[in-house]
């Protein structure tokens, strides 16, 4: 041992008055010197000392904010609303797969392409496919205790959707910044994205956690395709008209859902 | 008594299936154990009072609210306690974190709090030493155990418990009894088996279930009554009994209804068990 915590400040620890970041030094360095608890304990009355090492063992136990949770924190977020975030794997799945998937198509679409429609179809399945990985009790393996608990269902998947969504829309939005020649036709991706993830999620407690995206995003790639056959020009979801067709079909399908919150709060009739 | 549970004529379809028909039970402090084959509707009943799937038809009380209005069902919830049949992990938590984290569906916001609760119930089920270890590291029995103490954050009043005891050794299942006999104390525990020995040991009631319905709802002994004059020995198999096996001593026991003369003996808690189930109708080789 290189140092040893002198007395008045072992009288302090078990006072429960040493403050950090000596306290902290004080708990590291009494883990491990026995000369040091030996003197505590002579400095000590046995209830303090008790209650010193029940607080040291929980401060033990407590588990570490990795990176992204402390980010969350210092952002602003709950402290439990970031732990329910981050520490669920579906999350961190579905965000690792975000990132793959929007490499990928960013770096196809700068490279090998001379108009951003192939990003512009692609992009908007990204926060649906987001959210779809992020629910159900297909891929949540806790699904059957989460629904069972207080907190209700459709507060759960908001909480889960918002992330999914502020992750894949920004990320979406950062490989648009890679396009640049392409002005605001670029962003043309954002409406449709809102209105798959609305539209899936709406349909979901009908179909299914798997299905309702499924059609969803197969019906999204039919309509471009038959857009693609209908003509030259850019792509009919991605003019003013199609623009206009998505924010309803978002709007519409942001209400279902609002009625239909409710269903999220039992488990789907399929999966009983 | 006030009872925990009140149910009244539940019934539940599913595809062509007629899972619950005409359920109704009250269940009061204590355990109460649910014998029945698999297909019975245990699983069903237990997912209905645990609020997780809405019944067709009927309706039910736990501790006074209900679960069919959106407010009374988060009530319920806020009081329940619900060991699923597989219960799910994140494989990657340490136990405290996995019980943390259901610490937090169940609303235990403020962090100090709710790390003190996660702490007394692993205590509770003797995991005290072992909670920041990855569950992926525990054992079957250790697993079920961290499933058990996330059911007892927050102290529930009514604990649904759905086959705990599948899969573990002798030795786990005793250290589990221990366990739910401890949590039974002060609240009601509905428990699920397969097991009539979880029953025997564990139950001042049982209810068993066949087909959806209930078939039986007693005290073990007289579930064990059942069976009282219907079980005899036999140097061979008696093609009359409903069942009969060898046991230890290379005599056949019998269950059914003797023929005269028969060496009457004592029924079991496993005999009325098979015997209600053969006068419902299922037959009890498959039971």
């Amino acid at each position: 041992m290189t140092w040893h915590v002198d007395a008045e400040d072992l009288r302090a620890y078990a006072q429960g008055e040493l403050a950090p970041p000596m306290l902290w030094s004080a708990d590291t360095h009494l883990m491990s010197c026995a000369e040091c608890r030996e003197a505590l304990a002579a400095v000590s009355d046995p209830v303090a000392l008790d209650a010193g090492w029940d607080r040291l063992d929980a401060e033990l136990d407590v588990p570490r904010r990795g990176l992204f949770e402390s980010l969350l924190v210092r952002i602003g977020v709950a402290d439990h609303v970031a732990r329910l975030l981050t520490a669920t794997p579906v999350l961190r799945r579905s965000w690792l797969a975000s990132v793959v998937f929007l490499l990928l198509t960013t770096v196809g679409v700068v490279y090998t392409a001379d108009s951003p429609t192939l990003f512009l179809a692609l992009a908007p399945l990204l926060p649906l496919a987001g959210v779809a990985l992020s629910y159900g009790p297909a891929l949540d393996p806790t699904y059957e205790m989460a629904v069972v608990s207080p907190l209700h269902g459709f507060r759960l998947l908001m909480i889960r959707t918002v992330a999914v969504l502020a992750a894949g829309l920004g990320l979406n939005g950062l490989a648009t910044l890679a396009l640049p020649s392409y002005g605001l036709r670029a962003l043309a991706w954002l409406l449709p994205a809102l209105a798959l993830t609305a539209t899936g999620l709406a349909l979901t407690p009908r179909l299914g956690p798997v299905l309702a995206p499924s059609l969803v995003g197969g019906a999204w790639v039919a309509l471009l395709v038959a857009a693609d056959r209908a003509g030259d020009g850019p792509l009919v979801p991605f003019t003013a008209a199609g623009q206009g067709a998505a924010a309803a079909v978002a709007a519409l399908a942001v209400g279902l859902l609002f009625l239909v919150r409710d269903r999220f709060d039992v488990f789907p009739r399929s999966a009983v | 008594m006030t009872p925990t549970v009140s149910a009244e004529g539940l019934s539940l379809h599913y595809g062509g299936t007629r899972a619950l028909d005409d359920v109704s039970l009250r269940l009061t402090r204590g355990v109460t154990g649910l014998l029945g084959p698999n297909g019975a509707g245990k699983t069903t009943l237990l997912r209905v009072l645990a609020t997780a799937v809405p019944a067709d038809r009927g309706a039910f009380t736990v501790l006074g609210n209900d679960p069919g209005t959106a407010r009374g069902r988060q009530e319920v919830r806020r009081r329940l306690g619900y060991l699923p049949q597989t219960p799910g992990f994140h494989p990657d938590f340490t136990a405290f974190e996995f019980v943390d984290y259901v610490a937090i569906l169940k609303e235990l916001t403020d962090r100090g709090a709710r790390h003190r609760e996660v702490r007394r119930v692993l205590d509770e089920v003797d995991l005290g030493d072992v909670r920041g270890k990855r569950i992926k590291k525990l054992s079957g029995g250790m697993r079920q155990r961290v499933a058990l103490a996330a059911s007892l954050v927050g102290d529930p009043g009514f604990l649904v418990l759905d086959e705990p005891t599948v899969g573990l050794d002798p030795e786990q299942r005793m250290r589990f009894r221990e366990l739910i006999a401890r949590a039974g104390e002060g609240r009601t525990v509905l428990l699920s088996t397969h097991q009539t020995e979880d029953v025997a040991m564990l139950c001042h009631r049982v209810v068993v279930m066949a087909g959806g319905r209930i078939r039986f709802d007693g005290t073990p002994a007289e579930l064990t009554a059942v069976a009282a004059g219907r079980v005899w020995n036999s140097a061979e198999r008696d093609p009359g009994a409903k069942a009969g096996w060898r046991t230890g001593t290379g005599s056949f026991r019998n269950v059914g209804n003797p023929p005269a003369g028969a060496d009457l003996t004592d029924p079991t808690l496993e005999d009325g068990y098979l015997l209600t189930l053969d006068d419902a109708g299922v037959e009890v080789a498959a039971a």
